[in-house]
């Protein structure tokens, strides 16, 4: 499990569900948290048991620690399967944990089930434009999942045990690194875009900087998170970390908005595994329509404001201002 | 200051991909290896810290088929790095991120490093944990997902940014260290081509594959095995929402969204 600032983070909620099922009425799921967390939440997690480890890594320390508890866990339990939340740090750690527990690894997964001999995997590869199905074919498996990948489940009926580890005492030359200044991502700029569930990307089609801010309110108005394609960040209307593709983020919410981006290779490889595509252009003839599930071609600077009311009215938020 | 860069030589971004004959891997015929994407910009990192902290070397190491990691090599030699390691791969381990950490740490902990840099994942099959995984075996701390990159040669240290997803840390760390780097330039230097030729010429360190296979046989694990490769059904292309008015777009949209593919 992962947690942010004490919390456990909603994609820890996706892989316990899992392990649930994939456990078996007769295994046994344990939950390792990588630092206290609140009593309430621990009740949630479908789990039989949590192991808490205490204290927790401070932010910004390697993943080093981290793994050594969990392959500690993998061990005492004596599991055959890990599932890692496929956070950023999440792939770290589980590269990390499988090379110490020596177990197969896969990392970006969609899909798992029992195997002949141990686990099959699928996993989308270069950046969503094909997946590719793995056996990890030994007793032991680290899998790390994508996120949104899979549901969040129901609080169990019996809340876990929690039980209590000491974390571990490593060399300084194994853990390194401290932290002189933590920020929240972009302030005010709503979910990031790996751990967002929906996004909504800008393209070239707004035509300039100052039109952005359309795209940023539609955003706003779906709890979204905003990212451009590389033509917005080039032309510097938005910092780089917005870029969704190839040399920028690979993304792979439910729900992808791509306004007035025409769907160069660039481009979709990094959000072609989205679960649906909506694509706005002026251009009628613009590849994205190619790959997505539902297209508006026309006047973007007519039908963004429209869909950013509509959707404040069928959420009940506030009434947008005058549109421009 | 050493660096040592991990390249990955991964097909060409335009390559149209299709499964082989057998339906498991991607169908290598006729597909350009290049050095591209998170490792192209690991190598671009490498030579502006090259630039920042003079007497700095630059190895770069790359496994896989030896034609293509030779060509990666040549790539990054004609870029300016100064040495070069290929690492043949055998067959049978390409899709175990362990097994080739383990030959990657082998190989790199034969060199002495202050930095060991790679992209944060890979631009074909994308894994990103066979950084973390190297650092493992070698016993070092490593941070993906890195950003704004710098060497601070008074206090010995290398400060950067980790963009995690719901936060943005300044880390400082002392060599050596692992980076996956999350930075990608769009506009990495291109080579010069008196760099390119010379690149033709220039040595490259050659790892037998003897070697990693007896490596491989110390520690031998049950198989990763591709099963299948295959390419998403093709999309119908988009359901094009046809309206009499922006609001009616809007309307038709928002409920199509809600009631039919259910994601608001």
């Amino acid at each position: 499990m992962e947690s942010s600032r004490g919390s456990l983070v909603a994609e820890s909620l996706e892989a316990l569900p899992l392990a649930r099922s994939l456990a078996g009425p007769s295994g046994e799921v344990l939950g390792v948290a990588p630092g206290p967390i609140p009593e309430a939440e621990a009740a949630r997690v479908p789990a039989d048991r949590i192991r808490v480890i205490d204290p927790a890594a401070p932010p910004g320390a390697s993943t080093a620690g981290a793994a050594f508890s969990l392959v500690e866990a993998a061990q005492d339990s004596n599991a055959s399967l890990v599932l890692v939340v496929g956070s950023a740090r999440g792939r770290e750690l589980a590269g990390r944990v499988a090379a110490r527990w020596d177990a197969g690894l896969a990392t970006g997964v969609t899909e798992i089930r029992p195997g002949t001999q141990g686990w099959t995997v699928v996993r989308p590869v270069f950046g969503g434009r094909a997946t590719q199905e793995l056996a990890l074919e030994g007793r032991k498996a680290v899998v790390a999942l994508r996120p949104h990948a899979f549901s969040p489940g129901s609080a169990p009926s019996t809340p876990p045990v929690i039980e209590h580890r000491a974390a571990p005492t490593l060399p300084p030359l194994a853990t390194g690194g401290g932290v002189s200044a933590e920020a929240p991502v972009e302030a005010g700029s709503g979910p990031s875009l790996a751990a967002a569930s929906i996004v909504v990307s800008g393209g070239r089609g707004l035509r300039s900087a100052e039109n952005f801010h359309l795209v940023e309110e539609l955003a706003r108005s779906l709890g979204a998170a905003v990212g451009a394609s590389r033509a917005v960040t080039d032309a510097g209307w938005r910092p780089a970390s917005y870029q969704v593709g190839q040399t920028g983020q690979s993304v792979s919410p439910q729900l992808y908005v791509a306004v007035g981006i025409s769907g160069a290779i660039q481009h979709l490889t990094g959000m072609m595994s989205s679960r649906v595509i909506v694509a706005i252009n002026s251009d009628a003839q613009a590849p994205i329509f190619r790959v997505s599930d539902y297209g508006i071609a026309g006047d973007l600077f007519a039908i963004l404001p429209a869909l950013t009311e509509e959707i404040r009215r069928v959420r009940g938020g506030p009434s947008a201002p005058a549109s421009r | 200051m050493e660096i040592v860069v991990l390249i990955k030589p991964v097909p060409e971004a335009e390559t149209r991909l299709r499964p082989d004959r057998g339906g498991a891997e991607l169908d290598p015929a006729g597909v350009k290896f290049v050095l591209a994407g998170y490792d192209e910009s690991a190598v671009e990192q490498a030579l502006l810290l090259k630039e920042s902290a003079p007497g700095t070397t630059i190895r770069a190491v790359s496994l896989g088929p030896l034609a293509r990691s030779e060509e990666v090599l040549r790539a990054a030699l004609a870029l300016g790095v100064d040495h070069a390691t290929s690492v043949e791969e055998p067959p049978g381990v390409a899709h175990d991120p362990v097994q080739v950490a383990r030959m990657l740490a082998f190989v790199v902990s034969r060199y002495s490093y202050s930095l060991l840099l790679g992209g944060k994942q890979s631009g074909d099959e994308g894994s990103g944990c066979v950084p973390s995984a190297v650092a493992e075996f070698l016993g070092v701390p490593d941070f993906g997902s890195v950003t704004d990159l710098k060497w601070d040669p008074i206090a010995g240290r290398f400060t950067f940014r980790q963009s995690l997803e719901r936060t943005v840390l300044s880390v400082e760390a002392p060599p050596p260290v692992m980076i996956g780097l999350q930075q990608a330039w769009n506009d990495p230097r291109t080579a010069k081509l008196p760099m390119i030729l010379r690149s033709r010429k220039a040595p490259i360190d050659r790892v037998p594959r003897a070697e990693v296979e007896a490596l491989l046989a110390r520690h031998p694990r049950p198989a990763v095995r591709a099963v299948s490769f295959r390419l998403p059904p093709p999309r119908m292309g988009a359901r094009m929402i046809e309206y009499s008015s922006p609001q009616d777009a809007a309307r038709k949209l928002v409920r199509l969204l809600t009631e039919e593919a259910k994601v608001l």
